[in-house]
């Protein structure tokens, strides 16, 4: 294999790196604040593809420019779900089986949701952008995965800044820490805990619709991305956000370079493996590990 | 201390028991096995008989998740891994000459054996961890038996029997399991690792201080909960005479499993059997008439239930039993 | 003769802090042994180390000559040590007649016949018999240390470790508890007793140990301990020099 053929795979693995990370977000934010492992979030990557894609097909609203709309328009999804069902469940220091199993009836909900509203057949976004490709001597990728990344990584950016400039990204910070402290100095717990969800939400539904443009989708869609989130939470730790941009780039790489070795039919199960590996070697996360380093001091 | 009993809470604790309920929980369950017996006599229609039939290894399926699920409160979502896995095991043992009885307990041991393999790993994970994991596994087997050739790969495995086809015979095969499992789950509950595994799930680690070896004993529940899966999956296999990846290892079997026990009340006896018999009856009527709304139907369920009544059906029974005792209890002190 | 317990150079750290360091003690059997120190001082670690709730980052415990150090703590409860918590830690929807079961069923002699009659004893040496139906989430905070102790009581132990079992309990309900540890340590049980109730401690334990930082400050009998300056000068301070 050639330099040429190996640097183009590894950017690929990169840029497909940005938008796993930008889908794994969310689940970190709602489960660092309120310990709920949000099983329905593979219902938001798939709502917020069909909503970028009906915004492109029926209104002609460029599918990028979709992508941001959907960031407010989940928020609010998000908060709403939150009031209307997540609030009523006791949470505690500990992820329990009550949020487990509630978000799970969530995710069938919106995956029934989504065929009775479109079907079974598979869509895709398809624009001019999709064809056309970006050429720098020999390497050379898809424009729609760079104009992709460079949304997700700008995303990922902007919420770095919620969460170290404003009230708001303090206050998560702290009840992600702990909760208790965080309650004792005057976090709004509740306040703070659905703006949170909400925020978790919106970037599901915006990741979501980054995945539509480079994946054709049905309503099933959520579920192998979902574990993908998984597999990067895992490996990443689910309360670090550092740690889910390394997962992401570890499974990204994996994915892509997987392709050498093993027919592509067995590509989903590459998540799958690496997920349950991660589990058994490090059931803490390399977050885990990072903070285990520090105990030997 | 909130005054709301949570989940698991035995009943009649605190009132010395209540005989009307002890009459129920003997009775009601030696009615129903009667009439579930003496049915094939009557001569119904096989389509009803197809139904109890599926209901019944659904209730097998179940009252095992329960043991390691309910009893021991490792949420297990992976559960269709055990009932492929038993499947796949008895179809490839009629295939191969061997007596169906034996070819069950085959499958019974290969998914015992997968979940001490599964297990090992993963018991040392916390919730959420443990739950993740089991998705994983579960997917990971399905997608490598929907890649492996020998047992056919996507397009499934089609079992040659070569006895004749007699409906009854299956029937009374997944009544005896479901009665067997039943009998398993009330001996376990009321035996030491039934009180180990409710200390497990209480609060693993004071369960630990006070001598209980939690990895002996999840490792043996679960072993128990996937031979019954497995049992199940090999029962429903020689019926079905086909069975695919897609069919058996099917994500949404093991969320079928996981939701039966929480419907009718997770971590009782009986709370499996009754959740069985819901969605075994309602599944039907909803693929029948509703099929697009299958999975909304179902989740909404989890969702009310997750809401307002986690302990299911048994639950809500237990507080309408106790709302009498109380009302009865007022009106003779007037 | 030997000791039942000896603990040396016992050290756990926690993502660089040490809880515990450097801790080294004997426990002859049949003693009573006071364990005190301020807040933080590293008490509740030492006994979760001893008890197998934790692993020790480096150091040796040898109980009755075995090295339990890095044992789980169900391996430990085989070996004849149970537990208090200082943070109750009930089988919530168990009544406390069958918590007790767990202690009894899974301790160190593991007996079928006769079980549910001996639960009951050790319900009624701590005082909360008449509770014995009730849901444990439904007892107070008192209640629960007392079932705590019923539980570990009902492992039979040979060491008992007591964590603050005294928190939450009226005068006479605390004298009451002493009483019973003077009394089971009469029958042969020794006792390493964590508590923030000096007088409670004085007047039973000796030796008494006072740790502070996660090393031990002192070690003697209670008076020699009282009038000890670096006890005093950790729970009180200092005389400021001007």
């Amino acid at each position: 294999m050639s330099a040429a053929d190996f640097l183009n795979l590894f950017i690929a693995a990169v840029l497909l790196a940005g938008v796993y990370a930008a889908m794994s977000v969310g689940m970190t934010i709602i489960y660092g604040v309120m310990k709920i492992v949000n099983l329905a979030h593979a219902g938001f990557l798939m709502l917020g593809a069909y909503f970028v894609f009906e915004a492109y097909d029926r209104f002609k609203i460029d599918p990028l420019l979709g992508v941001l709309l959907a960031f407010p328009v989940f928020f609010f999804i998000g908060m709403g779900v939150h009031w209307l069902l997540v609030r009523r469940i006791a949470t505690s220091d500990q992820p329990t089986l009550t949020s487990l199993l509630l978000l799970f009836g969530v995710w069938l909900v919106l995956q029934n949701l989504g065929y009775l509203i479109w079907g079974n057949s598979d869509r895709a976004i398809l624009t001019p952008r999709t064809l056309s490709s970006v050429e720098i001597g020999p390497i050379s990728f898809p424009t729609i995965r760079l104009a992709v990344f460079i949304v997700a990584v700008a995303s990922l950016v902007g919420l770095e800044f919620i969460l170290h400039k404003t009230w708001f990204g303090r206050s998560v910070r702290a009840l992600m820490q702990n909760k208790e402290a965080g309650q004792i100095v005057g976090v709004n717990v509740n306040r703070t805990a659905q703006i949170a969800f909400g925020v978790g939400i919106a970037f599901a539904g915006a990741a979501g619709g980054l995945l539509a443009m480079l994946y054709s989708f049905n309503p099933d869609f959520g579920a192998s991305f979902q574990l993908r989130a998984f597999v990067i939470i895992v490996l990443g730790g689910l309360e670090s956000f550092g740690g889910v941009a390394v997962g992401s780039l570890i499974l990204a790489l994996a994915e892509t370079f997987v392709i050498l070795i093993l027919p592509a039919s067995y590509q989903p199960a590459i998540a799958f493996s690496l997920l349950v590996v991660a589990l058994i070697v490090l059931p803490e996360g390399i977050a885990g590990l990072w903070a285990k380093r520090r105990r030997w001091a | 201390m909130g005054q709301e009993a949570p989940v698991g809470v035995k009943e009649g604790a605190d009132s010395g028991g209540s005989s009307v309920s002890r009459f129920v929980s003997v009775v009601v369950p030696l009615l129903l096995l009667a009439s579930l017996a003496a049915l094939p006599l009557a001569s119904p229609s096989p389509n009803i008989i197809r139904l109890l039939f599926v209901t019944l290894t659904l209730v097998t399926a179940s009252v095992g998740w329960n043991l390691i699920g309910g009893f021991a409160g490792q949420i297990s979502f992976g559960f269709a891994v055990f009932y492929g896995l038993g499947a796949y095991t008895t179809a490839l043992s009629i295939n191969g000459g061997v007596p169906p009885l034996i070819a069950f307990l085959l499958g019974a041991i290969v998914a015992a054996v997968a979940s001490l393999l599964i297990g090992l790993p993963t018991f040392r994970l916390k919730g959420p961890y443990f739950a993740i994991a089991t998705i994983g596994v579960s997917e990971a087997v399905r997608v490598v038996m929907m890649n492996v050739p020998f047992t056919g790969g996507a397009s499934g495995y089609r079992i040659i029997d070569k006895t004749r086809f007699v409906q009854s015979h299956h029937y009374y095969t997944a009544l005896v399991l479901a009665v067997l499992a039943v009998g398993i789950s009330i001996l376990v509950r009321r035996s030491k690792l039934g009180l180990a595994l409710i200390a497990i799930r209480e609060d693993q680690d004071a369960a630990s201080d006070l001598g209980v070896n939690p990895f002996v004993a999840k490792l043996l529940v679960h072993a128990l909960a996937a031979a019954l899966a497995g049992a199940a999956g090999g029962v429903y296999a020689r019926y079905a005479l086909f069975i695919d990846p897609d069919g058996v290892f099917a994500f949404r079997n093991g969320v079928a499993i996981l939701l039966m026990p929480i419907i009718g009340g997770v971590g009782t006896i009986w709370g499996p059997v009754i959740g069985a018999f819901v969605y075994g009856l309602i599944h039907e009527e909803v693929v029948a008439n509703f099929p697009q709304a299958h999975l909304l139907i179902f989740g909404s369920l989890l969702i009310l239930i997750i809401l307002f009544e986690p302990g299911g059906v048994v639950g809500l029974f237990k507080k309408f039993m106790r709302s009498l005792r109380a009302r009865s209890s007022v009106g003779s002190h007037s | 003769m030997a000791p039942i317990l000896k603990l040396k150079n016992l050290t756990r750290y926690f993502a660089g802090l040490a809880a515990v360091k450097d801790v080294s003690f004997d426990i002859e059997p049949g003693g009573l042994v006071g364990l005190i120190g301020p807040n933080g001082a590293g008490k509740t670690t030492l006994l979760s180390l001893i008890a197998g709730s934790l692993k020790p980052t480096s150091g040796k415990i040898e109980f009755e000559g075995e090295n339990l150090a890095g044992a789980k703590s169900f391996r430990a409860v085989r070996a004849g040590i149970a537990r208090t918590h200082q943070i109750p830690k009930p089988f919530r929807t168990m009544t406390v007649h069958e918590n007790v079961e767990v202690g009894l069923r899974f301790g160190r002699h593991e007996k079928a016949a006769g079980t549910a009659k001996k639960a009951e004893e050790f319900l009624e040496m701590v005082g909360i018999a008449k509770l014995a139906q009730r849901p444990a989430f439904l007892l107070s905070v008192g209640d629960l240390k007392r079932l705590e102790l019923a539980r570990a009581l009902a492992a039979r132990p040979t060491l008992l470790l007591c964590d603050e079992i005294c928190s939450g309990l009226t005068e006479t309900e605390s004298g009451l508890i002493l009483r019973l540890l003077c009394d089971i340590r009469g029958a042969g049980t020794t006792i390493l007793y964590v508590e923030h109730n000096l007088r409670a401690i004085m007047s039973v334990c000796d030796p008494v140990i006072v740790m502070n930082y996660g090393e031990k400050l002192a070690e003697g009998t209670p008076a020699a301990v009282q009038n000890d300056p670096s006890v005093i000068e950790a729970y009180i301070g200092k005389k400021a020099t001007i």
